[in-house]
């Protein structure tokens, strides 16, 4: 009863969630959208991170790779096959694929798989490392697809980077595939995948003596992350309009890194969470960027860049008061959200008596 | 503690609010403005260049506060040197902000991930170092004020062939989409002169952050180029001609403008000395009033030599000044588009300044070289 409740709860809130995106779609500008769609295509990234991260407890930085082999899928097929020639104006595009053209969900659904058949090449003998290791394999491998990105001139246009991708700002777009990947992510966690994935995550050994196929799980985990990864660089992609191997230095995974460590590791409304705060609170924060007069004088320290300053104590302030990110490894939940509407004080104190 | 903080944070927040109010109330105030956008890479990796331009643009508004009656006003922001980060704050501009022309930015992947924005809002937006030829092509409302790659990689294979180079090597950075757009278009331009392929003998290419060249320079060494061209990174390049010094490869070095810093010096120190480079602006061929206006105001403001970034920053504001005064309206921004692709033998500090029907200008470029530890002006390539 109370299972049927929260599920007619939770299409309601995707409902109108979908309206909300037609809405803003419609009639918001530019720059809401936007910010809008760069949140939902960050939190696909953050949410296929904490997959490997968060919820098998595998500590890997391979996500801007991935990311770069879905975003080049897309700029390398969806570029319009006349435009072709002007973007690959230094070296003309290898005549093998040259002349195929597929539309953008095509493109995405590709490149996610091509990046899902990476991760398991990688995987195989990566993911046989733990910890330290395994995050400085991964690193290394995504640098390792940058510079073959950088290298292949007649396939990937090299350093020039592609431009001319036709542009996605379409937020209703954006928004079913992000809520597809969110509806996908937790069913898959709440299934016994996602259980064995949890339970690699506490103690490996102990899971390996229940029965788990360690090798087996860590495998399929990083897969499917690579795969959302590849789709949400993809989309990435084609919301800038243009890729270039230097937006995929290894600079860019902390970005997502940062996303799932404030939301929560292991938390999927968490990491969704964590990158509106990230995406939006970033633009929010431009105002400090701003020249400001309070009472006709010049504030100097309002000029640009002192948002990130601002940013970054915001940043230390939430990582010493909530160690374990806003979300920790609890979700969003209609229960807790109803007991909270009922009693918001009581709330708050119930939770504060059960820490002591 | 905890009831500190929150009041901080929740002051920090209060001050954004309040700041974002202000913002408004002014310009409702005011519409005897016209607003500029300004964006530029003022944090990240491209800080520096950005924090030159910007000088150049804030001259610029400085010398030339007003257009049509109307005092201009420069809304500056900040790009953080990332792509999704420049289409958002293009957007920021043109919607929040509604600025009707945007000047930016150092970086020409930064302008193109904008290109797509100006372009639905038809803002014209003009950018000033940006010099891949993507970011004008296929977008009529992107412009800019400097030289394309294609052309300053032309200036230099002219530039070795007239000095006697019958065989040269390049090395190239193939990280960097710049360097890499020089040496196609100067081997290119070299073959054609020499009207042999076998004249270019090598292409050899090395990552962004790579410090030992000498498997490079060995190579090269033993096929005996005449001068070797080595667009790239002020660092990598100078390191490069160190090791070619010390590896006894003692032939002229050929480079772009991204060169002509101080730091290519230092870390070059002597071994740099005679290498050459092509640049957009030097004190000596500066010789338009407008240019004597801009080095009287730069010395008084920043002290030192201008750059050639400022330069060009600087021309970018005047283009955009230029196109609204021909459009003759401060509100119509495909007016004024149309305007600035007409621009043409407009007087700015580095020469006359016409846009071709890319919205590319079409410019001189001066050729550099090193001597006693400075850059000295060398030769000046017009356009033919």
């Amino acid at each position: 009863m109370a299972n049927k409740k929260n599920l007619i709860l939770t299409i309601l809130l995707l409902i109108g969630c979908f309206a909300l995106a037609w809405y803003v779609n419609f009639e918001t500008d530019s720059y809401i959208r936007r910010v809008v769609n760069l949140c939902m295509v960050y939190a696909i990234i953050g949410l296929s991170m904490n997959l490997t991260n968060g919820f098998t407890g595998q500590f890997s930085l391979g996500q801007a790779g991935f990311m770069a082999i879905g975003a080049y899928v897309v700029g390398i097929f969806t570029v319009p096959v006349a435009l072709r020639p002007a973007v690959f104006y230094a070296a003309p595009m290898n005549p093998l694929i040259a002349d195929i053209y597929m539309p953008l969900w095509l493109a995405l659904i590709v490149g996610g798989l091509l990046a899902a058949l990476v991760a398991f090449l990688i995987g195989t003998p990566v993911l046989r490392l733990r910890g330290d290791y395994l995050a400085v394999a991964t690193l290394g491998f995504s640098e390792i697809i940058r510079i073959v990105i950088t290298n292949a001139q007649t396939i990937t246009n090299g350093a020039l980077g592609i431009k001319d991708i036709p542009p996605l700002n379409d937020v209703r777009y954006i928004f079913v595939f992000t809520a597809v990947i969110f509806i996908f992510i937790t069913a898959l966690i709440n299934s016994s995948y996602g259980r064995a994935f949890k339970a690699i995550r506490e103690d490996e050994i102990a899971a390996e003596a229940m029965g788990i196929d360690l090798f087996k799980h860590k495998c399929l985990a990083f897969m499917i992350s690579a795969f959302f990864a590849g789709i949400g660089g993809g989309l990435y992609g084609a919301l800038l309009g243009t890729v270039d191997p230097k937006n995929f230095l290894f600079t860019l995974t902390y970005n997502f890194l940062l996303i799932i460590v404030l939301g929560g590791m292991g938390s999927i409304t968490g990491s969704m969470i964590g990158a509106v705060l990230v995406t939006a609170g970033l633009e929010f924060l431009r105002v400090f960027d701003e020249p400001l007069d309070l009472f006709g004088m010049a504030i100097p320290l309002f000029r640009p860049g002192f948002r990130m300053v601002i940013f970054s104590v915001l940043l230390m302030v939430l990582v010493l008061f909530w160690r374990h990110g806003i979300m920790g490894t609890r979700e969003f939940t209609w229960d807790k959200f109803i007991a909270f509407c009922k009693n918001p004080f009581g709330f708050f104190g119930r939770k504060g008596a059960r820490k002591a | 503690m905890k009831k500190i903080l929150s009041v901080l944070l929740a002051s920090t927040f209060a001050v954004g609010m309040l700041a974002g109010c202000g913002g408004e109330k002014k310009d409702a105030a005011k519409s005897d403005v016209i607003k500029i956008g300004v964006f530029e890479p003022l944090t990240g990796d491209n800080a520096a260049g950005g924090e030159l331009e910007l000088r150049g643009i804030k001259l610029a508004n400085k010398l030339h506060p007003e257009v049509l009656g109307k005092k201009v006003e420069l809304v500056i922001a900040d790009n953080k040197s990332d792509k999704a980060e420049a289409a958002s704050v293009a957007a920021r501009l043109i919607e929040k902000d509604k600025v009707k022309v945007i000047i930016g930015t150092y970086g020409s992947s930064l302008a193109m991930a904008a290109g797509n924005i100006v372009k639905e809002n038809k803002i014209p937006a003009i950018g000033t170092s940006c010099t891949n030829p993507q970011v004008t092509a296929n977008n009529d409302y992107y412009f800019r004020a400097c030289f394309i790659d294609p052309f300053q990689g032309t200036v230099m294979a002219n530039y070795a062939y007239k000095n006697g180079a019958r065989k040269v090597a390049i090395i190239q950075e193939v990280s960097n989409d710049y360097a890499v757009g020089l040496a196609k278009f100067f081997k290119e331009a070299f073959v054609k002169l020499t009207g042999s392929p076998d004249s270019v003998i090598e292409v050899a290419n090395y990552q962004t952050g790579d410090k030992d060249f000498s498997a490079i320079l060995t190579n090269i060494k033993a096929k005996n180029p005449d001068a070797v061209f080595a667009p790239g990174n002020f660092t990598e390049s100078a390191l490069l001609i160190k090791q070619a010094r010390q590896l006894g490869l003692n032939v002229p070095f050929l480079g772009g403008d991204t060169w002509e810093t101080q730091e290519f010096i230092d870390v070059g120190g002597k071994d740099v000395e005679g290498a050459s480079l092509s640049t957009a602006f030097d004190r000596e061929k500066a010789t338009t009033e407008e240019a004597k206006k801009f080095l009287d105001a730069y010395v008084k403001e920043y002290k030192g030599e201008p750059s050639a970034l400022t330069a060009l920053a600087y021309d970018a504001y005047l283009i955009a000044i230029d196109g609204i005064k021909r459009a003759g309206t401060t509100t119509d921004s495909v007016k004024i588009r149309d305007a600035i692709a007409q621009t043409k033998d407009l007087e700015t500090v580095t020469g006359k300044t016409t846009l071709d029907k890319n919205g590319d200008a079409i410019k001189a470029a001066i050729i550099k070289t090193v001597k006693d530890g400075k850059f000295k002006y060398l030769d000046f390539v017009d356009v033919k």
